[in-house]
């Protein structure tokens, strides 16, 4: 694993930045997690997202590895039809209550071990990584995005689009093997 | 303060007195004001903190660090990630805490040296006894100021002490930042909250004083329309543009047009604020648009012109608008940019050194000479510009060439326009995109200062779409400042009933995604919900330039009037003041309830009874965190966009969180739940959708009678199914009653909440104050 630059390149970080890892290695250590929530953020119907069709990705991550959707609200249509374990809330709202040690989760069955954050405006999604990095440190974070993001425990390096399409495919079957 | 002896009889040695009244220091007639005095006239940094561990126990911070350093001082820099303290003994939290107070304060002070620089002037040109008058309808003339200092000011020389006191608090509340003073993060922000509550004091000074003594506007719902538009400028005249806050400069470059006889002749344009302020001192001002037009319009060298006062002025201004030939004169000590004093030079000297271009940018701190020395240079150096003036655009768009779609550009746009694309797509003879770009496009030229070509990026995206700024023209009406007392008497109690569902702010800077169609967007659902929607700022005109489908700006589709169903431009920056003094308007006028020193009562007030929101869509300057900040101080919750995250800073309440929602019913002391109304106190949204969400759930107050709640519940679940679908899974939080429940939809709804164990409650008569409690208890 190495460290890349930010893609918004004045996002310049501290010691502790992100690990980078190959979509394949993202996958892997999705796999880890035991509690996973995912929180998507109110971009997530923007091109890009839809080009790679990556509702449909999230779907597949969460149904195979039992993960919590925590969806921006004005987004959470495009998950009608999923029927696994999920939640309309504001971002802002679920970083806060990530922050809270006593905080069990959206069931209460117990505290999330992994959060993986896709689908939010660069600056706005780079904020909520920061705040869970400083005020959840043993929290791990992980990022699909097509950008580096440092404020994320582990994050993809900037990729291409092409590069991110297929990195997306190989990332889905390393979840799904 | 004033000081008075009474002798009613004295004999001493050969003095004998009878009946003397002897009143020692400054005596003005407010001291004469029956209200008794409240608790807490001119407030310090301690006497509201209770008022505030209140509201923070309720909305605790939530920090979202934008650096992981603290770099104040030479110990430093010291990395805080993660639960490390710096070498001072600082947390991040505490950091984050010194760093929201230090945002705040900046903004407080630039509104206070504003309100200063304005208060000196006008004292100076119309007089210390000019009155303080906002017209027949407004009798509590200044709300907020009897509120916090209590006094009630009758002229503009009563204002000096206001300002005196501000000034006074910022120095303390600076004075907290520095190293080895305050520590802890919940006390910064209660220093926050007091520089916010200042902010909103000095928006009020600055306000009444030049509305009283510029004429401008005092409260009339049909103000005239003026024009907005970077197309409303005739290049063909001499034209003067002015850029910052304070309005002193431009309104005596009318008076001089005036004077002489040219009005009409010299075109008088403004960018922000100022321009706002412009158009209610005349309405032949010109309003060219937002901040966001600021570099695009002086790069286009329209201007002969340009005049600078403060706030909000780019840091490139002088460079720029020299480069293409425009003159500049910088006005007050705030932005002085390194040029010359040209003050107290003889007024012929100035104008022809201008002129010739011997010097290119000047000081002149005086606003009367500004006027002369401007219309003068103006008229002169036009003939000479008018080929520069606008773009050759076959040229500049030809700079797209040399893209090498390294894609800087974008990486560095603020909110992530795909920049880079267009100019390539340009490049290839497609300027489609580009025309796009301009139309989201913050006008902020980082992607100019990252593309390592050279490419003008942002003028090229200007270039190509000339045509469409040629027809830039929409109207708004001017800014209109106080809301009349006749008003609040008509709105107040349904507003507090919640019969009107509620007041909708939309305040702010221009740093948003998506371009202006989003707040047009939202403030024509509030109104069409008949919400009574306020607009100030660049808020207030970003939501002209966008027309519907009749060819109409919403400014003409809705009338000004407070009332439900309108929209109104209460007029700049300042003018907010207005906003928060109509909510505390109503608490005295529909309630009863004494202003004088009265702070912590009126706020407790506002925020369990009256249903306002502040939607700050685009806040970008500190001056708009101090704002909101001030706004949450008096109980008004403000919604942030998706860019306001690096405030660093929301106040979050956790609606499941029973023991938070708890109020003490004044009628016998027990303490009530009442749900979270208003849930957040500050929070940042990502779409406008959620925006108009949240802000018809954030109007709900514990305090709602049964009719009111079922109306803002029916908005609350209709904009809901619009924009999200389905019915809200927090309903059940809001419902206290079956009779709160929108007739149309009860059966449905009763449904749903009973599944999540819902059980009546009662409405109490709500406040968070002990001392509230019929009886003292």
């Amino acid at each position: 694993m190495s460290k890349a630059i930010a893609w918004d390149e004045a996002e310049i970080r501290g010691p502790k930045t992100a690990y980078t890892l190959t979509p394949e290695n993202c996958g892997k250590m999705l796999r880890r997690a035991k509690r996973l929530l995912i929180i998507v953020g109110g971009n997530i119907l923007d091109e890009e997202y839809v080009k790679v069709n990556m509702v449909n990705t999230i779907e597949r991550i969460a149904k195979k590895l039992g993960a919590t959707l925590a969806v921006s609200p004005s987004v959470f249509r495009a998950f009608q039809h999923y029927d696994g374990t999920k939640y309309m809330i504001n971002v802002e709202s679920v970083v806060e209550r990530l922050l809270d040690p006593n905080w069990l989760g959206f069931d209460g069955r117990g505290k999330y071990d992994f959060i993986l954050f896709v689908g939010g405006l660069y600056p706005f999604q780079s904020m909520m990584l920061a705040s869970l990095k400083h005020f959840s440190p043993t929290l791990r974070t992980i990022t699909i995005e097509r950008y580096y993001h440092p404020n994320a425990t582990f994050s993809l390096e900037n990729l291409s689009f092409e590069k991110w399409c297929e990195g997306l495919e190989d990332l889905l079957k390393a979840v799904e093997a | 303060m004033v000081t008075r002896i009474n002798i009613k009889e004295l004999e001493s040695g050969g003095l004998k007195i009878k009946g003397l009244e002897l009143t020692v220091g400054k005596f003005t007639e407010f001291d004469e004001w029956a209200e008794p005095m409240g608790p807490t006239p001119y407030p310090s940094l301690m006497d509201l903190r209770e008022w505030d561990l209140r509201l923070l126990e309720r909305y605790p911070p939530f920090y979202s660090p934008l650096s992981d350093f603290c770099e104040f001082c030479t110990y430093g820099k010291c990395d805080l990630t993660a639960g490390k303290r710096g070498a001072c003994g600082i947390d991040m939290a505490g950091h984050m805490g010194k760093w929201v107070l230090l945002q705040t304060v900046m903004g407080t002070s630039a509104h206070t040296t504003h309100a200063h620089h304005l208060l000196n002037f006008l004292i100076k040109q119309y007089g210390p006894d000019q009155p303080i008058d906002l017209g027949g309808e407004v009798e509590i003339e200044a709300p907020i100021t009897r509120l916090i200092t209590g006094i009630r000011p009758k002229k503009l020389s009563d204002l000096v002490d206001v300002v005196n006191y501000l000034e006074g608090q910022i120095t303390h509340l600076l004075s907290a930042t520095a190293t080895g003073q305050e520590q802890n993060y919940l006390d910064y922000e209660s220093k926050a909250l007091h520089a916010g509550m200042l902010d909103i004091l000095a928006l009020e000074v600055a306000d009444i004083a030049q509305i009283s003594a510029l004429g401008f506007p005092k409260g009339d719902a049909e103000t005239p329309f003026i024009e907005v538009g970077m197309g409303v400028v005739e290049r063909e005249k001499p034209v003067i543009l002015c850029i910052g806050h304070n309005v002193a400069p431009g309104s005596e470059v009318i008076d001089y047009l005036n004077e002489t006889g040219l009005y009409g002749k010299v075109e008088v344009a403004g960018v922000c604020c100022t321009a706002s302020d412009l158009a209610r001192f005349s309405s032949g001002a010109k309003i060219v648009g937002p901040i966001s037009r600021q570099l695009r319009f002086i790069r286009m060298g329209i201007a002969d012109v340009v005049i600078v006062d403060q706030e909000c002025v780019r840091a490139d201004v002088i460079e720029e608008a020299t480069k293409v030939g425009s003159r500049v004169i910088a006005t007050s000590d705030q932005l002085v940019g390194g040029l010359p004093n040209y003050t107290n030079i003889d007024d012929d000297i100035v104008v022809s050194r201008l002129v010739s271009g011997e010097e290119l940018a000047v000081v002149i701190q005086d606003p009367v000479k500004v006027g002369r020395v401007a219309v003068k240079a103006a008229r002169l150096i036009a003939p000479l510009r008018l080929n520069q003036k606008g773009y050759n655009r076959n040229e500049i768009v030809a700079k797209a060439a040399a893209c090498s779609l390294c894609l800087s550009c974008t990486k560095n746009c603020p909110i992530g326009i795909n920049v880079g694309l267009a100019v390539n797509t340009a490049k290839r003879g497609d300027q489609s995109l580009l025309l796009e770009v301009f139309d989201e496009c913050l006008g902020c030229a980082r992607c100019d200062a990252a593309c390592p070509n050279d490419i003008p990026v942002l003028t090229v995206i200007d270039a190509a779409s000339e045509d469409k700024i040629r027809n830039e023209r929409f109207k708004i009406r001017a800014g209109r400042g106080p809301i009349k007392d006749t008003e609040i008497r008509n709105v107040g109690r349904p507003i507090v009933m919640g019969e009107i569902p509620g007041v909708v702010v939309f305040a702010g800077c221009a740093n948003y995604p998506g371009g202006n169609y989003d707040l047009a967007k939202m403030a024509d659902e509030f109104a069409k919900r008949r919400y009574i929607v306020v607009t100030s700022g660049c808020s207030a005109l970003d939501i002209a330039r966008y027309k519907d489908e009749n060819g109409q700006t919403l400014y003409e589709k809705y009338p000004g009037a407070f009332d439900a169903g309108c929209i109104v431009n209460l007029g700049p920056c300042v003018s907010n003041a207005h906003a928060v003094g109509a909510v505390v308007k109503i608490a005295s006028i529909f309630a009863k309830r004494n202003l004088r020193g009265n702070f912590e009562e009126i706020a407790d007030y506002i925020l369990n009874r009256i249903g306002a929101v502040a939607i700050a869509w685009g806040a970008q300057h500190q001056k708009a965190m101090s704002i909101a900040t001030g706004a949450n101080r008096f109980g008004i919750p403000v919604i942030l966009g998706p860019q306001g995250v690096k405030y660093r800073r929301a106040y979050l309440g956790r609606s499941e969180d029973y023991e938070r929602w708890l109020v003490y019913n004044a009628k016998d002391g027990r303490g009530v739940y009442v749900g979270p109304t208003p849930e957040h106190l500050l929070c940042v949204v990502e779409t406008a959708e959620e925006a108009m969400v949240t802000a018809a759930k954030l109007v709900m107050r514990p305090n709602d009678t049964p009719k009111g709640r079922m109306i803002k519940l029916s908005n609350y679940v209709s904009l809901h199914r619009q924009f999200y679908g389905g019915l809200p899974e927090d309903l059940h939080l809001f419902v206290r009653d079956e009779n709160d429940l929108p007739i149309t939809m009860k059966d449905e709804i009763l449904t749903l909440i009973k599944q999540k164990g819902w059980k009546p409650t009662e409405i109490p008569d709500p406040t968070l104050l002990s001392r509230m409690i019929f009886g003292g208890r």
